[in-house]
């Protein structure tokens, strides 16, 4: 058991019996109130969003989670493949779980993968991650306003809005929360 | 002693070493022009509408007991006073009041708060900056008027209309029957709220529970998020069963109390000043018990020259808290409220 003050991103917890791994954690306090905890819980088998806010004191149950390294072959459109490295026991992952990584894993990178018993709960994708430009429009020429952006899409299929001068084949720097480019890459 | 100069020669050499990176990380010049304009703009509007700006101490030797706030304390160690546990206030409420009562004027204050379990996150710090203005002769009800004109006339430039005035309007009654799908009056007793409660699906607790904080569970799953936001709303009539400073609304369950909502997140509080010495007395005495309890010490002793401001000529008075760094969020388009604070604490403690 843990305070429900204690839960943070990535945090494994037991809801009803099913493992859910926190994603987003918000305090709240009230005018006048306790302090909260508002989280939200994703469960790792269907994808399912949970929504809950708990008293920072009250008791949620915790569950004991290790890391394995995972290596991401490829997904077929409906579940994530990946590979044990210790093993080279393959695991298959609904595509839905974990949506927001569909245009962010890069197929042969390994990942360290959080794991209750034999159930994957949550990969571990680094916030900033270095992406090679593998779409981009030419830069209009002439349009030298500053702060002109336009959209590129990288190896991995995201789109990303960068500054005009990010050409085809440069490598960028991407928060992988927001999305968001953070600078250009000198090789 | 000795311990307190160790803990401080320690800091000082992390300190100095992660500073250059601390500093460029937090310091951002849009920032404190941002603040500054807006600090400003708020500073002229309360001069025009003859209110009186006031600095009140940080440090206090007492505090009006809330349990639901956490305090940072301190000790002053001096040859002549000894040494004196001091609080950091969580709010300037206290000296604000008794310049009220000694002068019957209208002041304002925008100043630093400090509240010890703030978690870091969009919303919160455990140091911030409120705003609080006091309104001689005024009661919540005009409170919200003069808020109105006070967000029409000092806004940012384009500050979204979502969050400007004209406010909704709504009593806790309605958006806990409209919005959390529950009727406030029919669960006034503890029973009656928790069988709602786990009707909706909540966990309670196995240990008793006070109906504020139920009712809080509630309030916070079912209905804060889900709160109307294309406009400012105002939620007036809080249940007396979460005490407060208000007066009470005759022949009602409700205080004379109101939040102020914009763009969901939780920027006011405004009461019609409680003045009456027999229940400011009983509020301290109640808060001073559940502090004991949450604490696990003996109940501390009322400190009741703290209330002899309350001696018949405290004026009828409306005051309001509005969260400054929340509000310059809010118009300044950002989503996190660490982002306006210069060197917010989480991010310090990440780097330091």
């Amino acid at each position: 058991m843990i305070k429900a003050g204690q839960i943070e991103k990535g945090t494994a917890l037991l809801i009803k019996g099913q493992p859910y791994i926190c994603v987003e954690r918000e305090f709240v306090n009230p005018g006048k109130g306790s302090a909260f905890v508002r989280v939200r819980l994703k469960s790792p088998s269907t994808g399912q969003v949970l929504r809950e806010t708990f008293k920072t004191q009250d008791n949620v149950e915790d569950i004991r989670v290790e890391d394995r390294d995972c290596q991401y072959l490829y997904n077929d459109g409906e579940f994530f493949h990946f590979m044990l490295t210790e093993t080279y026991d393959q695991i298959d992952i609904p595509l839905a779980s974990f949506e927001e990584y569909q245009y962010i894993m890069k197929e042969g990178e390994t990942y360290r993968c959080t794991f209750w018993e034999s159930e994957l709960l949550d990969i571990q994708v680094p916030t900033k991650v270095v992406f090679e430009v593998a779409e981009a429009e030419e830069a209009i020429k002439g349009d030298t306003v500053t702060g002109a952006t336009k959209n590129v899409v990288t190896e991995t299929g995201l789109t990303v809005r960068v500054p005009i001068f990010i050409k085809q084949g440069e490598r960028i720097l991407v928060n992988t929360e927001t999305k968001e480019y953070i600078e250009r890459v000198n090789k | 002693m000795s311990i307190r100069i160790r803990c401080l020669s320690v800091h000082t050499t992390t300190f100095t070493k992660n500073f250059d990176t601390a500093i460029v990380a937090l310091v951002d010049i849009e920032v404190i022009k941002l603040r500054s304009k807006l600090k400003n703009s708020l500073r002229r509007w309360f001069d025009e509408n003859g209110y009186l700006e006031v600095s009140t101490p940080l440090l206090s030797p007492s505090l009006i007991p809330e349990s639901s706030i956490s305090i940072f304390s301190t000790i002053y160690s001096s040859y002549l006073h000894g040494e004196r546990e001091l609080y950091l206030v969580p709010s300037p409420e206290l000296h604000m009041k008794r310049i009220i009562h000694k002068t019957h004027q209208s002041i304002y204050q925008i100043s630093k708060c400090f509240r010890n379990d703030e978690q870091s996150g969009s919303h919160h710090n455990p140091e911030f900056t409120m705003l609080e203005y006091y309104t001689v002769g005024a009661d919540e009800i005009d409170s919200i008027e003069i808020t109105q004109r006070l967000f029409d006339q000092t806004k940012l430039p384009n500050t979204p209309d979502h969050l400007l005035p004209p406010f909704k309007k709504m009593s806790m009654a309605e958006v806990c029957y409209l919005v959390g799908g529950f009727d406030l009056e029919k669960v006034q007793n503890i029973r009656d709220l928790k069988e709602v409660a786990k009707n909706k699906g909540l966990t309670l607790p196995e240990k008793p529970e006070s109906w504020d904080d139920t009712f809080n569970r509630l309030f916070l799953n079912f209905v804060e998020p889900f709160l109307p936001q294309d406009k400012p709303l105002v939620i007036y009539d809080y249940p007396r069963q979460i005490e407060c400073l208000a007066k009470d609304k005759p022949n009602s369950f409700y205080k004379k109390r109101w939040e102020l909502y914009a763009g969901g997140v939780e920027l006011a509080n405004c009461y019609d000043e409680e003045d009456d010495y027999t229940k400011i007395a009983d509020f301290f005495r109640k808060q001073a018990t559940l502090i004991a309890l949450k604490e696990g010490l003996p109940i501390a002793d009322v400190d009741y020259e703290m209330l002899d401001i309350f001696d018949g000529t405290f004026p009828q008075c409306s005051g309001v808290a509005l969260g400054f760094d929340r509000l310059l969020m809010l118009q300044g388009r950002f989503t996190r409220v660490g982002d306006l604070i210069l060197f917010n604490l989480s991010d310090t403690l990440k780097r330091i």
